[in-house]
């Protein structure tokens, strides 16, 4: 009997030992996929813009017992999360109400705002993309219904035309299908904030004024990154 | 592929209006004509970084030559090497584009990693091999039309394209990139001109079409056009971008061609006719009356689409409305500048778009620059940016969500917005249209053309 209480302890305890190994690599990579969206909404003098683009990349990391599926028991509270997410500048286009393409001027003027102008020489732009980097994830309400969203509160700090500012903005994240996580968001900012001039092109009678605030609408799919084949551990 | 079909019947005549509404302020202020939109940058001090595409363009004949110098004025392109078998032609335009390399294998360019894209402006039976050789390469190609002399050749390169996810095929129709055109295109589909009763067109230019050559073999070469076992003739590649324009605001494929070819002018051996008359029936009699000859220039060349409201001149990029009496009257024409035509009065519908004056009194066009806002560079135009377009995309495709979602990234590549431009579909269907035509003028008799002969299958 002793022997076999002895055997059973050294199985329990290989046992407790994989399960701390595994809490500890308890870390879910999750990547961007097709299907995310941004969309930036601004107004001017003469008529109210939308300009979008279908990719944000980037990964999110989360801890043990971050909510991954409908009706998990989660308090509130801070949660362990990690997101850089970012958007090609170049990817961003504008449209008309009904979503065709609106006008290349356009795209071409945002895009220098964005991008910075050319080097000569080497051809490149400083400012390529927009970068999203969160700092803190505070989860304020698990979903009413089974297929809600867990809402929570995101600072993090926002990168764009080689200027960061720290934003907060309200974030919902919602389990899907196949594993992956919806996470919506809105949030306005203001172009001087980040040290660009509202655009004022000229047009036929006049000119363009562009309004300072912008609101920027996201929905972002991410779903668990196929881990490589990794070395026995 | 190559425009939205908007539903005709919602069409609004003040959407039409609505949509130069800047310009109809301008007309009701002044009487300028009504145009269309450029989306030309605006003018000011913020300089805007364009994107250039490495091009490079194989043949270089009159119009491998033309579409050399459009591309030169063409702020996207970059072009990046020229080719012809032939160096008398090569340094013909060298001077053009003088940091373009010169070569006369084409296989060079295709193995040119720097180089995106290819404009195929070769004699009509060389197309294939060079456009399925650059589909396989990888490149963007714009194949000019018509893009085979034969419907099995035109058959090959159309599903080459279509199976070429990552690249923009575009056939050389040029006139389904012009924008004037498609600012009628929905004022003609919406009816505004009446039930519709006929329609004709025609080319006229006096010239032999022939080149010459102290080689017999680079005669026989550079004269492919007057040869019928390797032209398809006056209506096989000059009309068919009237037949196909017309077809194209009729909204229908030719049912039925009857033709008519003989040699009045220049009998200098040649076996393809140099006046050429054809009828074209498009469906609930609508037919289409075209010639073309070699022998007499007047008038050169338009097209004429006729209504029981209203029949529309289209003349290079410009466009007149002739109203009959009985007729609706549209508000807005009474603020839009008008030309004597003899006895008839036209209604400007379309001015050039670009800052160029507009015609004198007599509707004689001002002195313009040469090259510039001519359909080809639209269509070039247009090509280059759809190019760079769908590369950007995919570069950014796959450092967004990875490069191993590859029908994810195909099912996004097709989704991405076009400018207007003839597709493979387009390329396909005109060189259907071609071969029959110049079957009908060659033989004198009526073709059918079987709808299930413009499917690609």
């Amino acid at each position: 009997m002793k022997k076999h209480l002895l055997i059973s302890g050294k199985i329990t305890l290989l046992l407790l030992a994989s399960l701390s190994l595994q809490a500890a690599d308890q870390k879910t990579i999750y990547a961007a996929r097709s299907g995310s969206k941004m969309r930036i909404e601004g107004t001017s003098n003469i008529h109210d813009w939308q300009v979008e683009s279908p990719f944000i990349g980037g990964l999110m990391e989360v801890g043990p017992g971050f909510p991954t599926e409908p009706g998990q028991e989660v308090k509130p509270g801070k949660v362990d999360a990690k997101v850089e997410a970012f958007i090609t500048v170049r990817s961003l286009k504008s449209l008309e109400k009904d979503g065709r393409p609106y006008s290349d001027s356009m795209d071409g003027i945002m895009w220098q705002k964005l991008k910075g102008s050319e080097d000569e020489v080497t051809k490149k732009v400083p400012y390529p993309k927009i970068e999203y980097r969160l700092s803190e994830l505070v989860l304020k309400e698990a979903p009413k219904a089974k297929d809600g969203a867990y809402v929570f509160d995101a600072n993090g700090d926002l990168a764009l035309a080689g200027v960061t500012n720290k934003i907060s903005m309200p974030v919902n994240i919602t389990p899907m299908a196949d594993k992956k996580l919806k996470i919506t968001g809105t949030v306005t900012v203001k172009m001087t904030d980040f040290k660009i001039d509202p655009p004022a092109p000229k047009i036929a009678m006049g000119f363009i004024k562009t309004g300072d605030p912008v609101k920027l609408i996201f929905e972002w799919i991410v779903a668990p990154k196929k881990a490589p084949t990794a070395a026995s551990n | 592929m190559s425009e939205n079909e908007k539903d005709i019947s919602a069409f609004n005549r003040r959407d039409f209006l609505r949509g130069g509404s800047v310009a109809t302020m301008m007309a009701m202020l002044g009487g300028v004509e009504v145009f269309a939109q450029t989306n030309q940058a605006p003018t000011g001090p913020t300089k805007v970084n364009v994107v250039k595409l490495k091009v490079a363009v194989i043949g270089l004949g009159a119009w491998g030559r033309e579409i050399v110098n459009t591309l030169a004025r063409i702020p996207e392109a970059d072009i990046a090497a020229i080719c012809d078998t032939y160096p008398a032609a090569l340094k013909r335009i060298a001077s053009v584009a003088p940091a373009a390399a010169l070569t006369e294998d084409y296989k060079t360019i295709l193995d040119n990693k720097e180089i995106k894209a290819v404009v195929i402006a070769t004699p009509t039976g060389n197309h294939k091999d060079i456009a399925l050789a650059a589909l396989k390469a990888g490149k963007h190609v714009y194949c000019e039309a018509p893009l085979a002399n034969t419907v099995e050749d035109a058959r090959e390169i159309a599903l080459a394209a279509k199976g070429s996810r990552q690249c923009i095929f575009q056939a050389g129709l040029q006139m389904r990139s012009d924008p004037q055109r498609h600012f009628l295109l929905p004022f003609i589909r919406s009816g505004a001109l009446g039930k519709l009763a006929q329609s004709r067109a025609q080319w006229h230019k006096k010239t032999n079409w022939r080149s010459s050559s102290p080689n017999p073999d680079r005669e026989k070469a550079l004269n492919w056009r007057m040869d019928k076992t390797t032209s398809l003739g006056l209506i096989g590649e000059i009309g068919i971008h009237q037949i196909d324009q017309q077809g194209w605001f009729i909204n229908a494929l030719p049912a039925a061609i009857t033709g008519f070819g003989s040699i009045n002018l220049w009998s200098d051996g040649r076996d393809v006719a140099d006046t050429v008359q054809a009828v074209i029936e498009f469906p609930k009699g609508v037919r289409m009356i075209y010639d073309a000859t070699l022998a007499n220039s007047f008038d050169g060349e338009y097209e004429l689409l006729y209504g029981s409201d209203a029949a529309i001149l289209m003349r290079e990029s410009k466009a007149w409305m002739f109203k009959e009496v009985d007729s609706p009257l549209l508000g807005w024409e009474v603020y839009a500048s008008k030309v004597q035509f003899y006895k008839e009065t036209g209604i400007s519908l379309v001015a050039n778009a670009s800052k160029t004056p507009p015609p004198n009194a007599q509707g004689q066009p001002a002195q313009e620059e040469p090259f510039i806002n001519t359909p080809l560079s639209y269509a070039l135009g247009n090509f280059l940016r759809n190019s760079v377009d769908l590369n950007s995309a995919a570069e950014d495709y796959k450092t967004s969500y990875g490069a191993d979602d590859v029908d994810g990234l195909a099912e996004h590549l097709a989704k991405v917005p076009r400018r207007n431009a003839a597709g493979y579909l387009e390329g396909f269907q005109t060189v259907v249209t071609a071969v029959k035509a110049n079957e009908a003028v060659t033989t004198g008799k009526r073709i059918e053309l079987k709808p299930e002969w413009y499917e690609l299958k």
